[in-house]
Formats: C-alpha cells, structure tokens, sequence
C-alpha cells in the first residue's frame, strides 16, 4: 500500500508499453490484466476470476465481495471505447463509503483497501465519462 | 501514450486520490442491488489463508491432512469432494509440499474426469505438476483457481451447472475445517474474526435452496443444508464482533464432521 506512487507509475508505463496483440485487439480483461499486473509485481495475487460486463453512463453497477482482515487488496477495472472515464469505489456492508487508495486514469482506475474488519464489502463501478461500454473488473490480494 | 504522458497520467492519478475522498454513502436500494457473482464474491481458499499466515503463522504442514474420497456414484458427492481437493491443494501449497500438491492435483483431474469434464481441464494436471516441481507456489495458487474455474466451466457448458456450486461449497468446507481446527487451538480475536463470514454461508444456502428438489433430497445436500444454517448461527454475530472460543469449537466440529461425510459419502447416499 505504502508503494502506490510506484504501482501507479509502473501501470502507467506498463499502458505505454506497446504490447502487440493485445494492444492491437485489446479485451476490457487484457487492459485490466495489464493494470493489476502492476500490482503483482508487489506481491499481489490476481484472482482468476473476473467480473465483466456492460457499463452505461449514469448506471453504476455494485458488486458484492467478502474480504478478510490482515489481507490488502486491490479492486482494478477497465472499460473499452467509447468508456472515457471510470471510477471505483469501496462501501463497507451499510454502505459507507471507505477511505482508501484510488487510482484513476482514464477508462482505467482501481481501488486499494486493508479491511480492519472481515466480512461483505460492496465495490461500486461507475462510468464517470463516455458512452455505454464492456468493462471488466479483478481483484488481488496479499 | 508516451513515457512523458504516462509520468504525467500518473501524477495527476495520484492527485486525483485525494479528490476523489468525498463521497455519499450508498442507498438501501443500492446495496439491496449489489451482484454476487461466485468467481469473485466468494474468496478462494488461498485468499483465507493468506489472511491466517499474517495473523496467526499456523504450521501448514501439520493441517494438511487430505481427505480420499471414497468409491461413489453419486454425482452430489462428487462434486463437493472436488472442492474439498482443491482446498487440500491450497493447503499443500501453503505448506509447500511440492509431493502433496502434485498428488492432490492427480485426485482433483481423476474426480474430474469421472464427472466428464472437458479435456481442456486435463491439461491442468500437468500445469499443476509442472509448477510444483518447480516450487513456484504463486503460479500454483492461481493455477488450483483456474483448475477449479475451468471445472465450473465445464460442469456448465455440460448442463450440469447446479453441480458448479457443490464445488464451491466443498471448497469452503474444507478451508473453514483446516482454519477452525487451528484457530480452535489458538484462539485470538483476531483469527475468530476471520471465521465471521454471514453473508458467504447466506449465499450457499440460498443458491442450495435453488437446486432442483432431486438434488435437494439427496441426503449429503440435505445435512450441508442443515449444517450451514447451524453454523450461520455461530457465525452472525453481532458488530462485527468475532466469533467466541466455544463457537469456533463448534465450527470445527461440524467443518470437520462435513468432510468426513463428503469423503466418505452420506451412509444413505
């Protein structure tokens, strides 16, 4: 968590990276693969599964997860174009929005959290700019 | 983008944190509309565990106790008992008995390939190999994941999706067992926390609620049924609060009791 300023700047640079094939044809999992990869290079674990689908302007959508105390996680997502913009944000189980790490750029963006407690948390997804698009959500612990 | 964009991109991320820090809580309505999709609400058994290692350093080798399954036709066991296998492969991992999970990996593909799952699943035998004799523990995390994502896949594509969350029950069984067995013996607050988990019991009895009334009557689904619901009980507590000595005592009991039954199939199975 104390490293952000690198992850951010090591997912950054992994996006100007060209990396052809999934450059060429990227899928919403390809780019948000290419963001949380910069933080398995801290020791994250990228869960294999995902969370994927339609996001349209002025609809955000909310995922419910269950997330253990002493773990640190990692909530990144990306959408296609016509996607400009997109945001996550962490909620405890009444919904309280939670203080956290966000990272945010362009139709990329993630959200870092060390629960102090265990139980359900809820991850909001939201398309802050641009028109209805596929996105794709993971999520890495450690 | 160039290099000088993405340094930029990247400050103005880090701006953008602070920016981002007001925001209004969410409605009932829009935590009663929260998704569960089971690949990422439920957590995996890796997932508990790393948070028992940064609590607790339990002696992984000591918990790894795999469970055989015995001779069965009954496809309900079958799939419960491929999920105690996965987590007895997350097990080994955190042990790093490269042995273990090389044999745990042979068990989940023959289980597998008795319930006709796809080749594309076989092969994942030989990833799992491959990575545990080279103790890349990490890849094998993922790879146990994968494996059991690629079952559910398949299981689905087959028109045997309401085996898929069997799977995933079995695998938490397994993993509360291992987790409740220690932390039964070294209880702190801080483990027992990690043992309050409502809302995923709530999911398994609500998606087994939706099994078609044949699976339902099959005697292993009906005492899971009634032992989650008991063990809903002792998990629920209220704040947050973790569960007591003597409730963690029962969870292991009734985990313990679970895998047994799995392994062995319910007598009237």
């Amino acid at each position: 968590m104390k490293t952000l300023g690198i992850f951010l700047l090591s997912a950054a640079l992994l996006s100007a990276l060209e990396t052809p094939g999934s450059r060429e044809n990227p899928t919403a999992r390809s780019k948000v693969l290419e963001l949380a990869g910069a933080f398995a290079n801290d020791g994250y674990k990228i869960r294999d599964g995902y969370w994927s689908g339609v996001l349209e302007p002025g609809k955000p959508q909310i995922l419910a997860v269950n997330l253990f105390a002493g773990n640190a996680y990692w909530f990144s997502a990306a959408a296609l174009a016509p996607a400009r913009k997109l945001s996550v944000t962490l909620f405890d189980e009444k919904g309280r929005p939670l203080e956290g790490e966000l990272f945010q750029d362009g139709s990329t963006a993630a959200a870092g959290l060390l629960p102090d407690a265990s139980g359900r948390y809820l991850v909001r997804l939201e398309l802050v700019e641009g028109d209805k698009a596929d996105f794709c959500l993971v999520y890495s612990y450690k | 983008m160039s290099f000088r964009g993405a340094i930029f991109s990247a400050v103005h991320a880090l701006f953008l944190a602070g920016l981002l820090a007001a925001t209004e809580p969410l409605t009932k309505e829009q935590i009663q509309s929260a998704i569960l999709t089971e690949t990422v609400t439920i957590p995996t058994p890796g997932e508990f565990f790393a948070a028992m290692d940064e609590q607790g350093q339990p002696n992984w080798t000591q918990l790894f106790s795999p469970a055989s399954a015995g001779n069965t036709a009954s496809r309900e066991q079958m799939a419960f008992m491929l999920g105690v296998l996965v987590a007895d492969g997350y097990i080994a991992v955190e042990a790093q008995d490269g042995q273990g999970v090389k044999n745990t990996g042979k068990d989940i593909i023959n289980l597998a390939k008795k319930l006709n799952v796809s080749q594309s699943v076989l092969g994942r035998g030989n990833s799992i190999n491959d990575f545990a004799e080279n103790n890349d523990w990490t890849a094998l995390r993922e790879e146990l994941e994968a494996t059991q994502n690629e079952v559910k896949l398949s299981m689905t594509e087959q028109k045997d999706k309401d085996l898929v969350i069997l799977v995933t029950v079995g695998a938490w069984i397994r993993g509360t067992q291992a987790a409740s067995g220690f932390i039964a013996k070294n209880y702190t607050p801080g483990l027992a926390g990690l043992l309050r988990q409502p809302a995923i019991v709530e999911y398994f009895l609500a998606e087994l609620g939706r099994l078609p009334e044949r699976m339902q009557q099959d005697p292993l689904v009906a005492e899971v049924q009634q032992k989650l619901r008991d063990t809903l009980a002792l998990v629920h507590t209220k704040d947050r609060t973790p569960p007591a000595p003597e409730a963690v005592n029962d969870i292991a009991a009734t985990m313990s009791s679970l895998v047994n039954d799995i392994a062995r199939g319910n007598k009237e199975s």
